[in-house]
């Protein structure tokens, strides 16, 4: 018994130890954005919110969040639309290349990012298109298309067809069936298929360092404004830019919340 | 239409991958076998690029990313083997609020918590070394800018990818076998090597796999913790991109690093069954 409640101690520690590693650097980043000299001497003599003032003051904050987003949501509604119809084949219909599809179909899951945005970036060059936004958007796609895929799979494998069936037979049109039956089944795949989208997209630095051009995303600018150039204006809008995407990723859930709880159930 | 609708719905991911994946990587398979500094493509192909990439000096950033990525594998599944574990040992309220709260910086972005995880190890000024100076008047250096730190980098930043998939194989366990095993007097290295490892193998596979794969590109770790400690792969390609306009060279390493994955991608590939884990 004794030893039982030693080991529960053992655990709690070795993941209170895990979560602290975690979260100690985003705590830090925190810490960073409170100062008010260019080189860091924490404790810092005065704390102060003049980072945030600028950051606020700044049209460059503006505008990172202009580019990430006008990205965020492009690779969303194609990677939702691309994904659904991709779940279609991956997931629903049994065909004859379905297994080699499923196997292909992650390879960009299971490949070094920035590699593949460098060999994005060389065909681009080759064939004389200029990176901008847009080919960051593609260069997304490719690795965030696969995943949405998938998790819309996890929710087609669990979809019984026979009630698109049982709907036909009720003399429901295709439409119909599509919109009052298929849809709504697959909604909450659809939706944490949008999430992940959003997310992954938002964040991402190693494929948009080599195919987003002179249109910098939020994580770039972090990145090379970390390298050169620091101020405490980096951190802090760093933390504004995370807590943005907290923002519309809470105001995507309340809409699901408000659209869908009373059918929910 | 009818017939054969799979095919069709597959169509559209097709052309993407097509397009966007493998297109991209022919071209670059293409430039790889030019001669140095050429721009156009030509049909004037030979492997000079790859006998000088070795005589040249890039045998040493392939290496540190392989063992770079290697290493970072082999310490994220030790770590992630005894959490994953305890959260599903203990499944319940609490564990899915960790597992949540794992999670959670995986969408925060890397360049946010690299930059975090420099600013706490800063010499002098830095969040650590500084609270340690002021609380405890203790004065500590710093592994900012060594290949330690590069390598914390990539262990902090690649954990979750290691985790989730360990923790799809360790529910993969049953816990009648574990105790089967015991009751058989097998002790608790023989449960975790006879027992529990080769029934959690898909979720480790994935998980080793999913890390090494990522930490084999992986330079944000390096070029923001490792300061010139340490030249990464990716690093020397974008750098004969960039700097030294030599395509061929820079196209011909890529290929180097596109034939380790796919060296390890695709035997481990044909073992697993992803869409079987998915469907669980």
């Amino acid at each position: 018994m004794k030893a039982q409640g030693n080991t529960v101690w053992l655990k709690a520690v070795w993941i209170g130890t895990i979560l602290t590693a975690l979260y100690l650097p985003i705590v830090s980043v925190v810490l960073a954005s409170l100062a008010n000299t260019r080189y860091m001497r924490f404790p810092h003599k005065t704390w102060t919110l003049d980072a945030y003032r600028a950051a606020a003051a700044d049209y460059t904050t503006v505008t990172l969040h202009v580019i990430s987003l006008q990205i965020a949501v492009s690779v969303v509604v194609l990677s939702v639309l691309l994904g659904t119809i991709g779940a279609m084949a991956y997931a629903r219909y049994d065909w004859r290349g379905r297994s080699l599809f499923q196997k292909i179909l992650i390879l960009p899951i299971f490949f070094p990012q920035p590699v593949l945005g460098l060999a994005l970036l060389l065909s681009m060059s080759a064939l004389g298109i200029a990176p901008s936004w847009k080919t960051a958007v593609v260069a997304h796609a490719v690795w965030i298309v696969p995943i949405v895929t998938l998790v819309i799979s996890i929710r087609m494998f669990g979809y019984d067809v026979a009630q698109e069936e049982a709907a036909f037979d009720l003399g429901a049109s295709r439409w119909q069936v599509a919109r009052e039956v298929t849809l709504p089944a697959l909604w909450p795949g659809l939706f944490s298929g949008a999430l992940f989208a959003f997310l992954l997209s938002w964040s991402n630095l190693p494929l948009s360092v080599y195919t987003s051009g002179a249109d910098t995303p939020l994580p770039l600018w972090l990145f090379s404004r970390t390298a050169t150039n620091y101020s405490p204006l980096v951190p802090a809008i760093a933390v504004i830019g995370t807590f943005v995407s907290g923002l519309i990723v809470l105001a995507l859930l309340g809409i699901r919340r408000a659209l869908f709880w009373p059918s929910a159930k | 239409m009818r017939r054969n609708p799979g095919l069709w719905y597959a169509m559209p991911l097709i052309l993407m991958m097509l397009l966007f994946f493998a297109a991209p990587l022919v071209i670059v398979g293409w430039y790889s076998l030019m001669p140095p500094r050429s721009f156009a493509l030509t049909a004037d192909l030979g492997l000079q690029n790859y006998r000088s990439a070795f005589t040249e000096g890039y045998g040493r950033p392939l290496m540190w990313s392989i063992i770079g990525a290697a290493l970072t594998t082999l310490v994220t599944a030790l770590l992630a083997w005894p959490t994953a574990k305890i959260l599903h040992h203990h499944a319940g309220r609490w564990a899915s609020l960790v597992t949540a709260l794992i999670a959670l910086p995986i969408f925060i972005s890397e360049s946010v918590r690299l930059f975090g995880l420099s600013v706490f190890l800063m010499p002098g000024g830095g969040i650590l070394a500084g609270t340690l100076n002021a609380v405890f008047d203790v004065q500590i250096g710093t592994i900012l800018n060594t290949r330690l730190a590069a390598l914390v980098g990539m262990i902090y930043i690649h954990f979750p990818f290691m985790l989730f998939p360990m923790l799809l194989g360790v529910a993969m366990i049953p816990a009648d076998r574990i105790e089967a095993a015991r009751d058989l007097g097998a002790n608790r290295w023989a449960v975790l090597r006879e027992v529990e490892l080769p029934l959690a193998a898909p979720g480790l596979l994935v998980g080793g796999l999913l890390t090494f794969v990522l930490c084999l590109g992986a330079n944000a770790e390096a070029a923001i913790l490792g300061g010139r400690a340490v030249t990464v792969i990716t690093a020397a390609i974008e750098q004969r991109f960039n700097y030294a306009q030599d395509w061929p060279m820079g196209a011909a390493l890529t290929v180097l690093v596109i034939l380790v994955t796919a060296a390890l991608v695709f035997p481990a590939l044909r073992r697993i069954d992803l869409g079987r884990i998915i469907r669980r």
